[in-house]
């Protein structure tokens, strides 16, 4: 009976083999999930810290991506663009922020801001933890950490022009509580963000990788400086939203003291004035960390999304809403600047304007021949588009089958800062400091000088009116009006606007719902 | 010796335990909707020689198994139908099987006794799925974690084709549901929603027998009202008269605004090319035999689905092979392998391919109606297009049964793998000059090890106890790759072609396209080890308790394990009281519970407060770095996970009652049951300034209860020249409840859902409307402030739908929607029978699902054109059935189409419709050849042969004004995008040799 023999043999073995698991099963059951990194695995080495540091990066981008939200919020209500079709566009254009479309619903939200204002107050908490590893120096830790605070300021300065008053929080409570906390006065918040810049900021190298003697050595969280430009924040670029922060206070003495460390500095980061070429080419300033302009980095604070990090995107750039055929295959944009709206912003003084002027001399049956036409594609068509901002895919020449988007996020540059300055001049009495810092953009942009002599001569309007000029497009045009009307006061309708809170924007319901402290912004109740 | 084929441990176990029962013939009441044996059926087989009928015994008795219902094998056989879920469509009590669109192969879904959770998502529809046993393997099923790195979530990524579509009727012997708590308790938390259980035909001893079944037939073209521009004109002018300005019709949109333009004005015949006559067939073969101590089975199958619409079709290929062999006379070794491979052709809607591309080209002008242009754009998918969908499935299982004086071991391993693979290529002409590539595979796999010792004392005559111990392990690995690229170089290259040169510094980085890869893996393991007793007393009373422990590796660890137990107790009522009774032949009365663990389908909970990519936002789903640097954060987006999870569980009470009357022609189930599925885990909203969307908290309770009936009777009796008649039925009655949610909080608003305690979970939430404003003099005024009713702040005015403002504050807003009806139908079933005269059968079969409602997105999106058109999301693409008539939207109110308060907006009650319908599923005429022919009743070679006619699909019964009720989303949306559930007509045939 060997068969038999066998065949038992080989059933006992087969037995015990079913068996083996039985033993074996509880350290089985210890998986670990390969698409997140658990508590117990983090913020433990240089990586973990360097991601986290990312992570606060990407989550502003995402906030202010999101929906393209920064031109939402800071370009459309009462501004030159126009919507096509869109009516939900159309709806903030009208300052109707109440109607209920999706997209206003959404943006509406401050949740996406507040996720990286905890990401921020974590990483402050959290992220000495990680010099267990002896990578993660001290030196690197305390400029990773003074980024994070002047990045969780300038959030907080963000969110205040939208929405006025908000909850100030400045720890994670990182313990699944969810604690409720009711609107600070904005003056508070915006308190606290000054603070905080400037104990942080002196903290902050001017240059990432670049031998700073803040931040030695030539590799700062494993890239070059070719590799950072353009990308973190530096000492000058805190001091740039300081300047902000105090200006949207009415703080304008600061802002002349702020603004004047980084007109004193600017070139210690290789920041200089743009030519209109720099301004509007497919790879100029806005297009993957303006690696193709000759100076090395020319903006000041900016979020990038670089094609070859995988980082290219359809939204989360102004492309979306105002490029359209021929430049992409879109057929018609979203929002465009009328031609009336044009020779508004553009006087013909002497058509010489290089983003954009007409030569009234030369009008062939009703229509100028001869114009400048940096800022514009098809002028003069029934819808001109707005083409200053165009980085389509990694700005590859002749792209415009591809319609995904690689400019910038550009909150400011040397010639926004520049104009901030010479606001501030203004308001303080300085004027022809101010002048001279007008007439430099001016002049830069082929505009006759201003003559403060000339007729109805006004200073503070010919410099909102040149931002309105230089910065169009860029989410600046709503801010603008509101600091203009502030200092002003001569509109009744914008002063009523600004007494009563409707220059805020309201507050989404989903926020109300899940915190019954927060209270809708009276404007819009 | 007789041979028994073995299913996995657990299910032998049971198996065992119901030979017991089955000695009693009151308790073996299995298969009680098919129609009784003394019915027709009996006719279409002759009397098989006695070598082949003594073989099965022991296998019949396996599968008679008692479950709690059982499809009507024979008649689907005849049937076109080609997944598991349609096999079970209105034959089970409790049962309820959505079929979102007709598109051969698509994903269908399947619930038992109603929904667990609300359906917020794919995740959630996921998680209330039933589970599939194929001879005791629990199937592997697509993950639904591909969709964390999609845009939309129509699809998910790969062939997604529907892993249920391997299953050949032709090789199936049953198809059960199991509902009773205790025997869920046995099957342990995957079967914690129910289950269906399938057992494929087994081997068997004797002379060889081959059987050989066929059908060909075709899905006619769909008759439909195809429209064009003129129609459509007609249909937004009268807005632009009424409401529109200047600057609104200077925006009309182009391709409306010219009436020359043949393409869009000219004739609407796309229907010719979108709508055909499609071929669809089946062949298989089996062949069966073996000797006294070995036996096989193979079969092998080749079946073509098809759908008249858009060139859709399945292509299935079934081979299945198993062993039975007996080593030793007290133990037997059983072996399966079975194998499908599919092809899927893919509908070419846009949606579907914008989708897969997550790029959105300018769809401001759809494609026109005309057959010519449409014709050129079917070119480019014959042409240049690449869509190739395959799906490969292998099942297959080891087991040994070994017994000797009372004991028994039993035990085996078993696997289930499924891959798909995905291939994609879009030329330039279809996007804008810019094409596309995706590359995708994925596999599901699944191990399952079982061993269980067992014990039969029969203590006396009068009580026999049964005890059984076994241990189960089974670990699950979901994973996929897939790369997706754009802008490639031409369209000749349709592959990702890389630097090549490793000295180069763009070694390995793509030249043509521009590529994003996305790898992603899952596994999941439970281990289980459990105890069984089992008391029978004279075979009239059954007792039975089981307690189980099961640990899961999504747990974290010190909630790992959880306890689970069970018992039942039947008791024949006929053979303890009524023995002498004339009306009763049977009656049983059974009552069960069970307490079941529940298991997490996401990983991303073991390990408690986590940091994951999470830098996306909404138009760029997959981002996760910052200048090329990977960054983490807190799980902002997707909801803050901490510690003490408990096990969610689902705890079940039923009752029931089994009665045979007028010695068996009419038999009568009636359970009624109580579901409740408690500790369950939500993500519930946070507040904002904590950063995150929500935050996972357990404590959700959700309640079903609800009442199986099945009747089966005969009606007529058919003898010699008599006819037959017999007839079927099952009904569900389900109403689900929300029973509490985490942190005892009484309502939760979750994007479009509120979830309020003491309401339904499936219900909408919508503002009622009530008519028009006609005037802005209509528009009630707030007597407190003197401002007009608005809306979200944004006064109303003339043109405006009149919402009902229930809290009277003069706002309306999210406090003024209000729950109403349902998604899920509350009644669900079938009926259907068979007649039979002398060699001719007619079986039919209905089905029906009532009292539950549709959203129509349909109609809302039609109505709400301006929005629609200028939107710039996906949701404003339009087919090229865009050109067809679905419903009549001439019913609804006239609007002001640009108002900002959106009048035609989705989530009110005004596109709340009824959803109910009753269809004829399937009439099958059959001849029978052997009795028919001559009338002799026996055939030297052939032991069956059958002819049949069959059509599918025939006719619905509805109040639904749109063109099916049935093609309706999980949650509940009608879009009309759903391919038509195709009509079908088959001729085909069954032989056995």
């Amino acid at each position: 009976m060997i068969g038999k023999k066998i065949a038992t043999a080989s059933l006992t073995a087969l037995l015990l083999t079913g068996t083996l698991p039985f033993t074996a099963c509880n350290k089985q059951l210890d998986v670990n999930s390969t698409r997140q990194s658990d508590e117990a695995n983090s913020w433990k080495t240089i990586d973990d810290a360097r991601s986290g540091l990312m992570g606060i990066y990407g989550l502003f981008r995402a906030a202010v991506a999101d929906n393209n939200a920064h031109w939402l919020y800071g370009e459309l209500r009462d501004g030159d663009f126009t919507a096509l079709k869109r009516p939900d566009l159309k709806a903030i254009i009208e300052g109707k922020l109440n109607a209920s479309y999706p997209i206003i619903e959404s943006i509406s939200n401050w949740r996406r801001f507040y996720a990286a204002i905890n990401a921020c107050n974590l990483f402050i908490e959290r992220s000495a933890d990680a010099m267990v590893d002896t990578r993660y120096t001290e030196v690197n830790h305390k400029v990773d950490v003074a980024q994070a605070r002047v990045l969780r300021a300038f959030l907080y300065y963000y969110i205040v022009r939208i929405w006025g008053d908000v909850p100030l929080l400045t720890q994670s409570y990182d313990n699944g509580k969810f604690q409720q906390f009711a609107r600070s006065p904005q003056q508070d918040v915006l308190g606290f963000a000054v603070r905080e810049v400037e104990d942080a900021a002196p903290l902050l190298p001017y240059v990432y990788g670049g031998g700073d003697p803040v931040l030695p050595g030539q590799v700062y969280h494993t890239k070059t400086y070719t590799e950072w430009k353009n990308t973190l924040i530096n000492k000058v670029s805190a001091y740039a939203i300081l300047a902000h922060i105090t200006a949207l206070q009415g703080n304008y003495y600061a802002t002349a003291g702020y603004t004047d460390f980084v007109m004193q500095q600017y070139s210690r980061i290789s920041i200089n004035y743009l030519s209109v070429a720099d301004l509007t080419g497919k790879t100029g300033i806005f297009n993957e960390q303006a690696a193709d302009l000759a100076t090395d980095q020319n903006q000041f604070i900016s979020f990038n999304f670089v094609k070859g990090l995988g980082e290219a995107t359809v939204s989360g750039h102004i492309e979306q809403l105002t490029l359209a055929y021929p430049l992409v295959s879109k057929q018609q944009p979203d929002i465009y600047i009328t031609n009336d709206s044009l020779a508004s912003m553009f006087p013909t003084g002497n058509g010489q304007d290089q983003r954009f002027g007409v030569d009234t001399s030369s009008v062939d049956q009703g229509t100028p021949t001869l114009y400048r036409n940096a800022y514009i594609t098809g002028y003069g068509e029934e819808i001109p588009i707005f083409s200053k901002i165009k980085s389509i895919n990694g700005g590859i020449a002749g792209e415009q089958q591809f319609n995904v988007f690689t400019s910038a996020i550009l909150f400011t540059r040397l010639e926004e800062i520049a104009l901030l300055r010479a606001e501030a001049l203004t308001v303080l009495g300085h004027e022809s400091d101010a002048i001279t810092l007008l007439n430099n953009i001016r002049s830069r942009r082929n505009v006759n000088a201003f003559d403060p002599a000339a007729p109805g001569a006004d200073l503070l309007k010919e410099i909102f009116e040149e931002r309105r000029r230089e910065l169009v497009g860029e989410g600046w045009r709503w801010y603008d009006l509101v600091r203009y009307h502030k200092i002003k006061k001569e509109d009744p309708a914008f002063n009523a606007l600004i007494s009563t809170g409707g220059i805020y924007w309201p507050v989404a319901r989903e926020v109300l719902n899940s915190n019954t402290q927060i209270v809708q912004n009276p404007y819009w109740k | 010796m007789r041979l028994q084929s073995l299913m996995p441990a657990k299910s032998i176990a049971f198996c065992v335990l119901l030979v017991l029962q089955g000695r009693h013939s009151a308790f073996a009441i299995d298969g009680y909707q098919a129609p009784p044996q003394s019915a027709a059926p009996a006719k279409d087989t002759i009397p098989a020689d006695t070598a082949i009928t003594d073989a099965p015994k022991q296998v019949e008795a396996l599968s008679a198994f008692r479950k709690d219902g059982k499809a009507n094998i024979r008649a689907l056989g005849f049937t076109p139908f080609i997944t598991g879920q349609q096999y079970v469509k209105g034959q089970l009590a409790g049962v309820y099987v959505q079929e979102p669109s007709g598109e051969p192969g698509t994903e269908q879904n399947m619930f038992v006794r109603g929904i667990a959770m609300p359906l917020l998502s794919k995740r959630e529809l996921f998680d209330n799925q039933a589970a599939v046993y194929l001879n005791g393997v629990p199937l592997a099923m697509d993950n639904p974690f591909a969709y964390e790195i999609q845009q939309y979530d129509f699809n998910r990524i790969g062939p997604a084709t529907n892993l249920l579509s391997t299953l050949n009727i032709d090789n199936i012997e049953s198809i059960e549901v199991i509902k009773d708590p205790a025997r869920l308790v046995q099957l342990g938390p995957v079967a914690a929603n129910g289950v269906i259980w399938i057992t494929t035909k087994a081997a068997s001893s004797g002379y060889r027998k081959i059987s050989i079944n066929g059908y060909f037939g075709f899905a006619p073209q769909q008759q439909v009202t195809p429209i064009n521009a003129v129609y459509e004109n007609k249909f937004r002018l009268p807005f632009y008269d009424k409401f529109g300005t200047l600057n609104d019709r200077f925006n009309y949109p182009a391709y409306l605004k010219d009436s020359s333009n043949a393409d869009y004005y000219g004739p609407s015949n796309w229907t010719d090319l979108y709508y055909k006559n499609k071929p669809l067939y089946n062949i298989d073969l089996s062949l069966t035999g073996g000797s006294d101590r070995a036996n096989f089975r193979f079969f092998g199958a080749a079946t073509r689905d098809a759908n008249t619409a858009d060139e859709t079709a399945l292509q299935r290929y079934n081979a299945s092979f198993s062993i039975n062999v007996l080593p030793l006379s007290w133990v037997t070794v059983s072996s399966l392998i079975n194998a499908t491979h599919m092809m899927r052709n893919r509908n070419r809607n846009f949606v579907d391919r914008l989708a897969e591309v997550r790029y959105l080209p300018d769809v401001s002008n759809p494609l026109p109606p005309n057959k010519n242009v449409y014709q050129s754009y079917l070119g480019e998918f014959d042409e240049n297009v690449k869509d190739d969908n395959t799906t490969t499935s292998v099942q297959g299982y080891f087991n040994i049964l070994a017994q000797m004086k009372g004991f028994r071991y039993n035990g085996g391993i078993s696997f289930d793998y499924n891959e798909g693979t995905r291939d994609v290529f879009y030329p330039t002409q279809l996007l804008e000059g810019n094409n596309f590539v995706s590359n995708y595979f994925g596999f599901n796999q699944r191990f399952v090890f079982n061993n269980a010792l067992g014990y039969t004392w029969q203590v006396n005559a009068d009580n026999k106890l049964d005890f059984e111990a076994g241990q189960n392990y089974q670990t699950t690995l979901n994973k996929f790759n897939y790369a997706y690229g754009y802008n490639g170089p031409n369209n000749f290259i349709k592959l990702n072609i890389v630097e090549g040169d490793p000295n180069q510094a763009t070694y390995l980085q793509s030249t043509g396209f521009d590529v994003f890869y996305h790898p992603s893996n899952q596994r999941v393991s439970v281990a289980s080890f459990f105890g069984k007793a089992d008391w029978n007393y004279k075979g009239l009373l059954d007792l039975l308790a089981i307690v189980r422990r099961d640990g899961t590796s999504v747990m974290q660890p010190d909630n790992r394990w959880y306890t689970g137990f069970g018992a039942s107790a039947s008791w024949n009522l006929h053979k303890t009281f009524l023995q002498s009774s004339s009306l009763l032949s049977a009656l049983d009365l059974t009552a069960s519970f069970g307490r079941n663990g529940k298991l997490l389908s996401d990983d991303r909970f073991a390990g408690g407060p986590n940091y994951r990519s999470d830098l996306s936002w909404s138009g760029a789903p997959t981002i996760g770095s910052y200048a090329g640097l990977p960054g983490l954060s807190r799980p902002y987006n997707s909801g803050w996970v901490g510690y003490g999870i408990p096990w969610a569980y689902v705890q079940t009470a039923s009752v029931g009652i089994d009665a045979g009357l007028l010695q068996d022609q009419l038999h009568i189930g009636l359970d009624v049951y109580q579901r409740s599925d408690k500790d369950m885990m939500l993500p519930v909203p946070v507040p904002a300034e904590s950063g995150y969307k929500s935050a996972y908290a357990s404590g959700m309770e959700v309640a079903n209860t609800g009442v199986d009936l099945t009747v089966q009777g005969t009606v007529l009796k058919a003898t010699g020249h008599k006819p037959g008649l017999s007839l079927f039925g099952n009904v569900n009655y389900n109403e689900n409840k929300l029973k509490a949610l985490p942190n005892g909080l009484q309502r939760v608003v979750i994007n479009d859902h509120l979830l309020q305690v003491g309401e339904r979970i499936d219900a909408f939430w919508v503002y009622k409307n009530e008519g028009i404003y006609a005037t802005n003099a209509e528009v009630p005024v707030n007597p407190a402030n003197s401002r007009p009713m608005s809306f979200q702040g944004a006064p109303m005015q003339a043109g405006d739908a009149r919402w009902k403002d229930m809290n009277g504050d003069y706002t309306i807003n999210e406090d003024d929607k209000v729950l109403l009806g349902n998604s899920l139908p509350k009644i669900t079933g079938g009926f259907g029978g068979q007649f039979n005269y002398r060699a001719l059968t007619l079986d039919f079969h209905f089905y029906f699902a009532l009292g539950h409602k549709l959203l129509n997105k349909y109609a809302a999106q039609r109505l709400d054109f301006i929005n629609t058109d200028a939107t710039a999301s996906i949701d404003g693409v339009k087919e090229i059935s865009w050109w067809e008539k679905k419903m009549d939207l001439t019913t609804y109110p006239m609007y002001n189409p640009w108002s900002n308060t959106i009048p035609y907006r989705l989530d009110q009650d005004l596109f709340l419709d009824k959803a109910s319908f009753v269809k004829l599923r399937s009439v099958t005429l059959s001849y029978n050849l052997i009795t028919g022919w001559k009338g002799t009743g026996k055939s030297q070679v052939f032991k069956q042969a059958t002819v049949y006619l069959t059509g599918a699909n025939l006719f619905t019964i509805t109040p639904f004004k749109g063109d099916d009720p049935e093609l309706v989303q999980y949650n509940g949306i009608y879009t009309g995008a759903g391919l038509p559930i195709q009509r079908s007509f088959i001729l085909g045939f069954k032989v056995d040799l």
